[in-house]
């Protein structure tokens, strides 16, 4: 299943890019859907795939132990997760669980890789917004830390 | 100069009832025995006879001025001595001190409102402010945060907001448990799903320093500009009137300049998320 331009226009990470850049993404991706309860991918697995939220719920956490989750966050609409697939050693910093039935675009990251050195206007945009998502996620982590040690 | 009435004396407010929040909040509804009003972000010292006083935002509704509510966290011993009254007692209020929300300047704007644990006490004021004006808004949009889905005060608040028109309500708790299907996270996470004119907006902040600070910077990246933001600062508040010194940020009495100030006043000095 192909998610189309409009649709990906709708996506908040997809503001700001061009027609021609969103195809690329149409050329990479696909629409996976999961269940309640499915695992999309365990803290620790090797990743191959970025996803983006389309519609659905997601839990984010980790695991102290394979009993024992904890749920660190909602996923959001629009929100990236999985960006580990971009950058080696592509293992997973956290699980993704579903909370509701769920609907993510996958995007290839390896094929993404290579087309940013091939296209470095797009290739900087979609970095750009990653390290924003990876900036987002450490500052709240960091809020969260010191709600801890404050306590 | 004797008939001259004295600014530290309180007037007696009885006790009407208490209501248990979460386990470390409960409010405090008073009907004061003389006349009292107050603008919304606007601050009281509350007291009980022989024990001490401490600053306190009403959490009631500005509008309404026969009946006053104050929601207090136990957090040491005059706070303590609080929870254990009950109804039927009497405590005492001064003031009200300080400046509020200018509820004017909102109007014809969307209004984005960050609130943390007890902070949603002074917000709450705001929002019945706000409810009464809201021909004259464009929006107003909640987001609030508490550690646990118990720490949550005023829970009927949230649907009541999602039902009235031109109101929006989201929250987030730090740490869910087996009750809670919501959002799970720190308060900010929820600015991604809220969508906003930001060249048409204000946003307000309040809720603990640490939420205040990482929630400004989160507006900030977001495109807020210095003056668009509204924090409520609580500084020691002591003596209400700008004379004991307790609650000084560089230039400013936060008891008489503030509580509340736009971020781009109080942004260069150093103790403002102490």
């Amino acid at each position: 299943m192909k998610v189309t331009i409009g649709e990906l226009k709708n996506i908040r990470f997809f503001d700001n890019y061009s027609d021609d850049q969103l195809k690329i993404f149409i050329r990479l991706s696909s629409i996976k859907e999961f269940r309640v309860k499915e695992i999309l991918f365990e803290q620790y697995d090797e990743l191959s795939e970025m996803y983006v939220l389309l519609t659905g719920c997601l839990s984010m956490g980790i695991s102290l132990a394979k009993e024992k989750r904890i749920h660190l966050s909602t996923l959001e609409e629009g929100d990236l997760f999985s960006w580990s697939a971009a950058f080696s050693p592509y293992i997973s910093t956290a699980w993704v669980m579903a909370t509701c039935p769920t609907k993510v675009l996958a995007i290839d990251a390896r094929k993404l890789n290579l087309e940013f050195e091939k296209n470095c206007d797009f290739g900087f945009k979609t970095m750009a917004k990653i390290a924003q998502t990876i900036s987002h996620r450490l500052s709240d982590t960091r809020f969260q830390l010191m709600n801890q040690l404050t306590l | 100069m004797l008939n001259e009435k004295n600014i530290y004396n309180p007037i007696h407010a009885k006790l009407t009832d208490v209501i248990e929040e979460s386990s470390l909040i409960k409010t405090f509804v008073l009907i004061p025995e003389e006349e009292f009003s107050f603008k919304t972000g606007q601050f009281i010292e509350l007291s009980v006879d022989g024990i001490g006083e401490a600053p306190f935002t009403p959490s009631s509704s500005p509008l309404i001025t026969e009946k006053l509510e104050v929601t207090v966290m136990k957090t040491g011993y005059v706070t303590e001595i609080m929870h254990n009254l009950k109804p039927g007692g009497y405590m005492g209020i001064r003031g009200p001190y300080g400046r509020g929300y200018p509820v004017e300047k909102f109007f014809g704007k969307e209004i984005l409102i960050l609130g943390g644990g007890c902070g949603l006490a002074p917000i709450r004021s705001l929002l019945y402010a706000l409810e009464n004006v809201k021909d004259k808004l464009v929006k107003v949009i909640l987001c609030y945060g508490s550690k646990t889905p118990a720490d949550c005060i005023y829970k009927p608040l949230f649907d009541r907001l999602n039902n009235t028109e031109k109101f929006e309500a989201h929250r987030t708790v730090d740490k869910a448990d087996e009750s809670w299907s919501g959002s799970v996270g720190v308060v900010t996470s929820l600015l991604n799903k809220v969508k906003v004119n930001i060249d048409n907006s204000v946003a307000v902040v309040c809720g603990p320093p640490i939420m205040m600070k990482f929630g400004t910077i989160r507006l900030l990246e977001m495109g807020y500009r210095d003056e668009q933001i509204y924090l409520s600062m609580e500084k020691n508040m002591s003596c209400g009137l700008g004379k004991c010194g307790h609650c000084m940020m560089g230039e400013f009495f936060v008891c008489k300049d503030g509580p509340v100030f736009t971020y781009n006043e109080i942004k260069h000095n150093p103790e403002i998320w102490k």
